[in-house]
């Protein structure tokens, strides 16, 4: 009597596409494959193979079982094997030329286990940021989300926002106002180091006092809050702010938060595409995201850094910002985004405190004529 | 252990006819009917881990149910929760299939169900989450499809591209890779990333000829939303 308990898969022409169950047995020789009759009854038909007939491989789902390939009577025929016993046992009879793809074979088996084993490690890890993340505020995770998020599609992000909101403003094209913040932000960037955004700037009509910078590098500028600035180097200290959000990429930080975990968790993982629906649906608006007292500070300090590199007068920052804190003349909407406090003013006093001096090269342009270009009042009184 | 399908088509139902001591593992919720000598035990397949990670990663229910014809024999009537076909194989002890987690219905004591993890890339990608249901062992598998099966067999190295949501089973000789779908795969109602599976024979790959993502789109645009 033969025992009937299969072990392995036979695929060939005449045999059903989910392979003829067979039994195999490692001989000297070769293999020996009995076919289980389909009918109780039927006689159990064998077919004995010679090692040097086989070609073999690993295959399967999981790249776990042995594949032998040869070719038959009816045809091309392949054999799939799973049993770990009879693995061993052909590996041991096998000879030496069908030893070394075997140990391919089983190298590879081995290659495919340690990469489950290193991709459960990476979801542990994963689960274990997660769960750190959430105790710290989520802090490392969505650091870790943005830096999946390449500059390019950054870019995109920003483009879109950028487009559409200069749709409905009254655009600025040229004059002594654009000239003057092109050549802020021309001394800005050409000291930023390995920069991988290329900046694009424009200055919009409007009374309101704001500005902001998208991510992937677009910036605007309102002449409101140019009119509000006495000299060059207030407006330049406001643009140094806004690069440094956009170079350590605060934007899609306070996306990312917003947007909350499952975001971040499908970021990390490897899809960033679908961040942009994700916005769309949840209303997460760029233009008004509010940056986090962290984030200010940190935009404060690499700003104060940006504008001594390019002997800017780095004095002008500090004083703009308190001026527009002080005063409460008119709605100043860069504040309700940018948040203003007592202590990001004196940080940066102390932190310019510490610096060398240097002498500032002044701008080209004249700050009383580019104010008067928009219709300011050449002078403020005291 | 006898099963039958009734009405086959679009409402099938599942007879399974139990001796006494016999029982058969299904879908909590899949029992429509019974014997009174049927209890139904309510068992935490793959243990306690198993059954959790299953439910929070493919959105599986906690349990499987366990059909047991304790007091005599007697019959289960078994029947999925959506429109479609149910197929009934019969594992032999080598044939092996992986099952999207919707798809199975109900298996005999010996069928083996192991939550699998995917790859990373697979899992995430394909859209089944990190786990899916492995069969193995032997005897009585139903799985059932949101509209009809359709059966695609695979010769030794030939291919075919299935939209991912259509998949229902496959068996584990087959290899497949994850592509990115290309826009005509990817209905326009339905937001996100559509993929496919490129399959690799041999072995045999099961698709329903209906997607549930998609069917619940489209009946989502009737849903008057309110505000
Ligand atoms: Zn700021």
């Amino acid at each position: 009597m033969v025992e009937s308990t299969p072990n392995a898969l036979c695929f060939g022409d005449e045999f059903p596409a989910s392979g003829a169950p067979c039994l195999v047995h490692v001989e000297d020789h070769g293999l020996t494959i009995t076919f289980i009759p389909d009918r109780d009854g039927a006689e159990p038909r064998s077919e004995s193979l010679r090692f040097s007939e086989l070609t073999v491989s690993a295959g399967g789902l999981d790249h776990d079982q042995l594949v032998a390939t040869w070719v038959g009577l009816k045809g091309q025929r392949t054999l799939y094997l799973k049993s770990p016993d009879v693995i061993r046992a052909f590996r041991q009879a096998a000879p030496d030329h069908l030893s070394q793809p075997l140990e391919r074979a089983a190298e590879q088996v081995r290659q495919v286990r340690q990469r489950h084993r290193m991709v459960w490690s990476i979801v542990g890890g994963a689960l274990l940021v997660v769960v750190l993340g959430l105790w710290f505020g989520s802090d490392v995770l969505v650091e870790l989300a943005v830096d999946r998020i390449p500059v390019e599609w950054e870019r995109k992000l920003g483009e879109s926002t950028y487009h559409d909101f200069l749709a409905h403003q009254d655009v600025m094209k040229d004059g002594p106002a654009v000239d003057a913040v092109n050549e802020m932000i021309h001394r800005l960037t050409g000291q930023i180091p390995e920069n991988p955004y290329t900046f694009e700037v424009t200055v919009v009509k409007s009374d309101v006092v704001n500005a902001f910078a998208l991510p992937g590098g677009y910036i605007v500028v309102f002449t409101g809050l140019m009119k509000k600035a006495e000299s060059g180097e207030e407006v330049a200290g406001v643009l140094a702010h806004e690069l440094n959000h956009v170079l350590q990429r605060h934007g899609l930080e306070r996306i990312i938060k917003q947007l909350g975990f499952v975001a971040v968790v499908s970021i990390v993982l490897g899809n960033p595409p679908g961040l942009g629906g994700m916005m769309k649906q949840l209303g997460v608006e760029l233009m008004t995201l509010k940056f986090g007292r962290a984030q200010e500070t940190e935009a404060d300090l690499t700003g104060l850094e940006l504008l001594y590199r390019a002997k800017i007068d780095p004095s002008g920052m500090i004083t703009f910002f308190q001026r527009l804190a002080e005063k409460d003349e008119g709605r100043v909407e860069w504040l309700s985004t940018h948040p203003m406090s007592n202590a990001r003013a004196e940080r940066l006093k102390t932190q310019l405190a510490e610096m060398p001096k240097q002498n500032p090269e002044p701008f080209t342009f004249e700050w009383t004529k580019v104010r008067a270009s928009q219709g300011a009042p050449p002078s403020t009184p005291p | 252990m006898k099963s039958e399908i009734l009405y086959p088509g679009a409402f099938p139902m599942v007879r399974v006819e139990l001796a006494e001591g016999e029982h058969i593992k299904a879908e909590s919720g899949a029992m429509v009917a019974c014997s009174p000598t049927i209890d139904i035990e309510s068992k935490m397949e793959g243990g306690f881990l198993g059954a959790l990670s299953r439910k929070f990663l493919t959105g599986e229910k906690f349990f499987f149910q366990t059909l047991r014809a304790s007091r005599g024999a007697g019959e289960v009537l078994l029947a999925p929760t959506v429109p479609g076909e149910i197929i009934v194989m019969e594992l032999d002890g080598v044939n092996e299939y992986m099952v999207q987690k919707d798809g199975f219905l109900a298996g005999a004591a010996g069928v083996v169900i192991d939550s699998q993890m995917q790859s990373m890339s697979r899992g995430l990608l394909g859209g089944e989450g990190f786990f899916i249901l492995k069969m193995s062992g032997k005897g009585m598998l139903a799985l059932n499809s949101f509209g009809a099966i359709h059966k695609i067999e695979l010769k030794p190295g030939q291919e075919y591209i299935v939209d991912n949501s259509h998949l229902v089973a496959w068996s584990t000789t087959t290899t497949y890779s994850i592509e990115k779908a290309t826009s005509g795969w990817v209905a326009s109602f339905t937001s996100g990333e559509g993929f496919v599976c490129r399959f690799r024979g041999p072995g045999v790959v099961y698709i329903q000829s209906r997607n549930p993502g998609s069917f619940g789109a489209w009946v989502r645009q009737f849903i008057p939303v309110s505000q």
